[in-house]
Parts: structure tokens; sequence; C-alpha cells
């Protein structure tokens, strides 16, 4: 089986190459016959890697540990589900799913162009894939091969590391891949207007699916690794701001403003250089998030075992930078608009204000993971810049973030009357000073926090005043009662109306967010039998010691009785599990989660006797964190559903 | 067009310069000196009373721990000169990936006249054997 995955990647190499010089050469000598058949080969690469990935989830599920790859990655006693999931434990694994998705996503490309192959772009959007794919194929193949064999099987698998071994860290890596992987199509299309001085807003038209979709997959990305932090790895956080977080949080700052810039182009046929510039930019950064991850060139809680693919990584991504600013640079005096803005007070202009806050946010976010590079090249000094950075640069310019989805709505297209303003904003302002007052008085007194609240009370009320009106409005024309005319009001305008739910999600995070970080209470104790610690308003009570066995496991897990102001609240759980693989034992997270806070549990430490070690926190309002980004992603989802939308006209 | 767009230059350089500001004073708040033990055991003075980021081996065998107090202390090797030590302490919840053998990174004080690191934070990073080539990003 290793044969056949081994000759499966070849036979994909060899038909992405041909691919490419078939396309090369249909496009010189304008031969639709080459081009055809270059199309064609890129479905049979698809093949290839489809059969290549069998081949390897097979070698998996047969624990075929004479594969080094599975030999690493795998045991026996591991459950059927990470067998399979183990496929891209590693990075070997990592590339292969990587060259699947790309194939999968590219015959898609293929197929939706069926009747296109006479447009000038197509060709070449076939290129950037086929190249790109090449790239990917050429690793697989000729560095770093998950089918390689060791000179001997060993009787077992090292096993998956048990922090692996968590649903969420299962699906993290591979959403981030498809997020990744995602805006390599709309990157495609992009070069392929360059290449072609096609230069309309049509390639923004066709890709704004993959665009919003590769957006979703990022987020469930992040959120997902965001909430493995928070339960698998017990210190009671979900985001560290980690050279490895960062970087898939940087390309999706910026996507997420190409997104809305994108909107503009399409409504005003403004900024197109910005544009070319966004999805160049996003894509580069998706490179670099794999070249840090990679190269281990920053220091990182971690270890991904530096591998010498970074300088592959390097390379590519470099090339494709320079190659497409290039590009741009050629095509700028065609790319220039003939229109400009026309007012300040316009919704063009707050969109403009909100690309500048993300490329901002996403700059000082680059610069501090970077920082120790920087600081050594230019001062000789290695200098490292961590939470506290990040949090003192990013707090701010977050807030501002969170003023311009408030108004944004409030202000008209091209330019708004002063009485039209003023009617806008009068409402949403008003429920604002009133909530703030209401924090004040409920004891809200820190700055920040104040501020974060507010100013998410304002985007609320202006989402919500939006929804109001236009089921008003829909109710006026259609005389539909109030509970169809919501739905069907943000079903007939979905694009509209998803981006508002995105944009509601995104204040519920904020939410979550402020209360969780700023609000938290900590304690930590050594408890004997029967003995009680208090934090905040809980209680906990040491009850006894469990021991059991479990798959491939053994759990101690201490009883703790909970009660919050007296009254009960039914018993946690702290354990710690010991995997018969692993030579150390893994603290687990045991929380009690209300919409108010979450009871947040581990146990660090116990001794002989059974004395246990408690670390104990109440995160506030924790739970909308992951509610807020449900709600985001469903907005995102909501707005590239197919089919006849009123789009963007408000 | 001409005053829009130089007006619209000018909003933008100013949330730049907002923006660098903020940045530099993130940095000269909160940077930490990066270094390896040979080079604060080596340095005179340089590095008393200032938080320094470190990055070094647990010499086998050197752990104590106190469960009950969560005091931890051991020594601490350099990653390239295992000859070069320090003893370091600790208070708090170790992480399950600390023991014998591994690469830690701390950051906190060095105690010059005692030869010792006196650690806020610990991070452990996972042994060779279980290298998790963690393919997330």
């Amino acid at each position: 089986m290793a044969a056949f995955g081994s000759l499966s990647q070849i036979l994909a190499f060899s038909f992405s190459i041909l691919a490419t010089i078939l396309i090369l050469v249909g496009v010189h000598r304008n031969d639709l016959r080459f081009i055809q058949g270059g199309r064609r080969a890129l479905f049979s690469l698809a093949f290839f890697t489809t059969s290549a990935s069998v081949a390897l989830a097979y070698l998996f599920v047969t624990n075929d540990f004479r594969v080094g790859y599975v030999a690493s990655y795998s045991d026996r006693a591991l459950p059927i589900f990470y067998k399979i999931t183990a496929f891209w434990a590693g990075q070997k694994g990592s590339l292969l799913l990587w060259a699947w998705v790309l194939s999968i996503f590219t015959i898609i490309v293929a197929y939706n162009t069926r009747d296109e192959l006479e447009n000038r772009t197509t060709p070449y959007i076939y290129l950037v894939l086929s190249g790109t794919l090449t790239f990917f194929l050429y690793l697989l193949v000729v560095v770093t091969s998950p089918f390689s064999l060791l000179p001997m099987a060993p009787p077992d698998g090292q096993g998956l590391n048990p922090m692996l071994q968590n649903p969420g860290m299962i699906f993290h890596p591979p959403t981030l891949f498809l997020g990744y992987i995602g805006f390599t199509i709309p990157f495609a299309y992009a070069i392929a207007a360059l290449l072609t001085g096609e230069l309309d807003e049509s390639w923004l038209k066709k890709t704004r699916r993959w665009n919003v979709l590769s957006w979703v997959f990022l987020s469930i990305g992040i959120i997902l690794g965001g909430q493995w932090a928070y339960v698998e790895l017990g210190w009671g956080g979900y985001w560290a701001w980690d050279p490895v977080e960062n970087a898939s949080f940087i390309p999706w700052l910026v996507a997420t403003a190409f997104i809305h810039s994108a909107i503009i182009q399409e409504r005003r046929n403004i900024m197109k250089v910005w544009n070319m510039f966004l999805i160049v930019l996003t894509y580069t950064l998706c490179l670099f998030g794999t070249y840090i991850v990679r190269s281990g060139i920053l220091q990182s809680v971690h270890d991904f075992g530096a591998t010498g693919l970074g300088g592959y990584f390097l390379l590519f991504m470099v090339t494709v930078f320079l190659g497409s600013i290039y590009l741009i640079a050629e095509s700028y005096e065609e790319l220039r608009s003939e229109q400009d803005l026309e007012s300040y007070l316009s919704r063009e202009a707050t969109f403009l204000l909100n690309n500048v806050i993300f490329l901002a946010l996403a700059f000082s976010t680059l610069f501090g993971t970077v920082f120790p590079l920087i600081s050594e090249a230019f001062t000789g000094n290695k200098i490292t810049v961590s939470q506290p950075y990040f949090n003192q640069v990013n707090t701010p310019i977050f807030l501002l973030l969170l003023f311009v989805t408030g108004i944004c709505p409030l202000i008209g297209w091209r330019k708004a009357s002063t009485d039209n303003l003023k009617k806008n904003f009068l409402l949403p302002t008003l429920t604002t000073l009133a909530g703030a007052t209401l924090l004040l008085i409920f004891g809200v007194r820190k700055v920040y926090p104040l501020i974060s609240f507010s100013l998410s009370i304002f985007v609320i009320a202006t989402i919500a005043i939006e929804f109001w009106r236009g089921t008003r409005a829909r109710k006026r024309i259609t005389g539909e009662p109030t509970y169809l005319a919501f739905p069907n009001l943000i079903w007939k305008m979905r694009r509209r109306y998803g981006g508002f739910i995105a944009h509601l999600g995104v204040v519920i995070i904020f939410i979550g967010i402020t209360g969780s970080s700023a609000f938290k209470v900590e304690e930590q104790a050594t408890l004997a039998r029967g003995q009680s610690m208090e934090v905040g308003a809980y209680t906990l009570r040491y009850d006894e010691m469990k021991r059991y066995k479990l798959y491939n496991r053994d759990i101690y897990a201490a009883q703790l009785a909970v009660f919050k102001n007296g009254s009960p609240r039914g018993t946690i759980s702290a354990e710690k599990r010991f995997y018969s693989k692993a030579d150390q034992a893994t603290t687990e997270v045991s929380i009690l989660s209300t919409p108010l806070e979450d009871l947040y549990v581990t146990m660090p430490a116990y001794s002989k006797n059974y004395d246990v070690t408690l670390k104990v926190s109440v995160n506030p309002l924790m739970m909308w964190l992951w509610i807020g980004g449900f709600i985001m992603l469903a907005g995102g989802v909501i707005s590239i559903v197919p089919g006849r939308s009123r789009g963007v006209t408000s | 067009m001409g005053k829009l767009k130089s007006r619209t230059i000018a909003a933008v350089l100013i949330v730049g310069i907002a923006v660098s500001y903020l940045m530099y004073q993130g940095v000269s708040d909160t940077g930490v000196y990066y270094r390896t033990i040979t080079e604060v055991m080596a340095d005179n003075g340089e590095f008393t009373d200032r938080n320094i980021r470190l990055s070094g081996k647990v010499v086998e065998g050197s752990i104590e721990y106190n469960q009950r107090d969560l005091a931890l202390s051991f020594t601490l090797c350099d990653l390239e000169d295992e000859t070069k030590t320090m003893a370091a302490i600790y208070n708090g919840v170790v992480p399950d990936a600390f023991k014998d053998g591994v690469e830690v990174i701390l950051e906190g004080f060095y105690i010059r006249d005692k030869n010792t690191f006196s650690a806020v934070t610990l991070l452990a990073k996972c042994p060779s054997k279980y290298v998790s080539e963690d393919s997330s990003t």
C-alpha cells in the first residue's frame, strides 16, 4: 500500500507538470486543444492525490508501522477515529492533505469554468493553480514523502501526542488549511486578471463565495484552536499571542479587510489597486503562516521540529509576493480608478477606515511576532515581546474597530446628509449612554471594559434598528406578519443581513473576551479529603479520588462538590490522565459552564495520600465567546448561500 | 478630487502615526531581552533587575518540586554548552511537559550573587520523542 501511495503521488506530480506545460503551450499558441488537455490533466491529478490520501489513511488504519510516518504518529491502542485523523498530525501528512484539498478545489474551478475555456483569463487561472500544485507535489515526492519506509518495522508505533487526542484539535488544522488553500482560488483569479489585463470587477464577483468561504474556514480554525487551548491546555486562557497563533490571525485580519473592500469595488468601482494588493497580501500571509510554523525561526511553545521545509516556503512566498507586486505595478495605470470618494461622510469612507484599522492590527501583530528577528538584525539584541505587548497595542485599535462597526450602517453611501445622520445616530447614542450609566452603577469602573461594553451596546443597537426597520418596511410592502417578515427579510437580502449577523457575532465575541479577561478571579489551594476552597461566589468541596482505566489511559479523578452562594451546583471531576505511550501525565480541564460564567478547574498535582492541589478560576461571560463565534460563522455562511439575493443594495 | 485624495492620505498618515506610536510604546514597555544562559552568566550587571527571557535545558535529576506549596527548583544548563549551569526557582503550576531533559523557556530575573534565575513564567517544550509536529499553523 505504501508503494501504491508513493506511485500515486508521483503520478499526481507528473500530471501537475504536464498540465502546466500543456496550458503554457495552449496560451502561447492560442490553441484550445492544449488548454483542454491541460484541464483534463488537472482532473487526473486530483484522482491521484485522492488515491494517495486514501492509501495513507489505509496505512494508518491497518497499523502499517513500516511506514515511518505512521509509526511516528499512531500505535495499536489508538482509537480508530484518531488513527484516521493522525493523517495530518505531522508535517508530511499535512502536506499531502494540502495538495489533496487544493487539487479538489482546482477541479471544482475547472468544472465551473467548463463553458468559459475561450475566456482569456481561464487558462491563466488553471496555470496558477497547476503551478501551486506542482510546488506542493514536488515537496511531497522529492523532499518529504509520507510513504517513505523504515529499514525495519517497529513492533508498535510511538502513538499520538495525548494533547492532540481531542476532537477540537483534530478539526483545527484541516479547517485552517481549508481557509489557507481556499484563498489560492481568488488569488489565481486576481493573477489571471492582471496577466490578461481584464481588470474589471468580474474576478471579484466570481470569487466572492470562495473568499467568504475561505474566511469562514479560517475563522473556524482559529476558534477551534482557541477552544482547544481553553479546554485542553489548562492555563485558563484561549489565546496567548504566540507566534503560531498569530500566524493564522494575521491573514485572517487582512482577509477580513479584503472582504469589506471588495464590496466597495463592486458597488462603486473604486479601490481596484487596493483589492489586488489585499488578495496578494492575504495569500502571501497564508504562506507566511505556514513558513513560520515550518521553519522554527521563531520561538514558540508549540514545538513543530524545524524540518528544513521553511526554506522552500520562504522561496515560494517571496516569489509569489514579488511577482504579484510586479504585475500590479505593471497594470497600475489601468487599475487606477476614474472615480474617487465623494465625501468623508459616506459608507465608503467608513469601509476605508475599517480597512486601515484591520491592516493596522495585522501590521502591529506581525511586527510583534517577528520583533525578535527585527531587533536582532538592527541592534544585535534579541528582544521578544509577548502577551502584554499585544494587549497594550491591539486593545485600543480593536475598540476603534468596534466603534467603526457601529457607525458604518448609520452612514449612507456616497454622501450622507446631516439630517439623515442626526436621525440615524440619535437612538443608538441614547441607548449607549443609558447602557453605560447602568454599567457604571453596577460597578464596571475599569476604563477599557467600560468602553468595550458601551461600544458593544452601541453596535448591537445599530444592528437591532437595522433589522427592525427592514422588517417594518417589509411588513408594509408585503403585508406579512412579523414572524414571517423577519426571516424573509434576512433570506431575501442575505448578503446584506448575513453581514449584519456576522457583525453581531463579532460584538458578542468582544463581550466574551472583555468579560473573561477583565473580570477573571483565580484561586489555588491544596485540599485533603473533606476540605473546601472558595473562589468568587463558588465553594468547592473535595470528596474523593476515583481511579479507573479507559481505552489507552489511566485516570485519576478528584470528585468535587460545587456550591454557588451555598446552593449545590453539581459535581466536577478534576482529572489527571496517564496515557500508555506517554511518559508524562496530562492534566485535564473540567468546566462548569453557565451563560454568566465558567467555573474552570484543573488539578496540577496530587500527593501520595491523595491530597490534591487545585487551580480554580471563574471566567465571566466565557460562553459568549463561543456563541458569538458561532453567530459570526452563521452570518458568513448565510451571506453566500447561492440563489437570487438582492445582495448589496440597501 | 485632489483635495479629497490628499485628505485621505492625511487621514491614513494620522492612523499610521498613532499606531506606530502605540507599537513603539508597546515594545519599550513590554520588550524582554532574550538570552542564552552563557550570555547571562558572562555579563556583568547588564541584566541585574531586568526582566529577561531565557531558554535552556533541565538537568537530569535536578528537579525538586514541593507539590503542597507548588515550589519548584531545578538546575538549568545552556542548550549548546551543558557545562554552563544555573539554579532556577519557580512558584506555581508546572506544565505537564516539564521534566528531566526537556527544553524550557523561562521569563524572570537573574540573581547574580546566587547564580539563580527566579522565573515568573515557565514554558516547557514537548520532549523530542513526542515532538508534536502539530500541523496547525
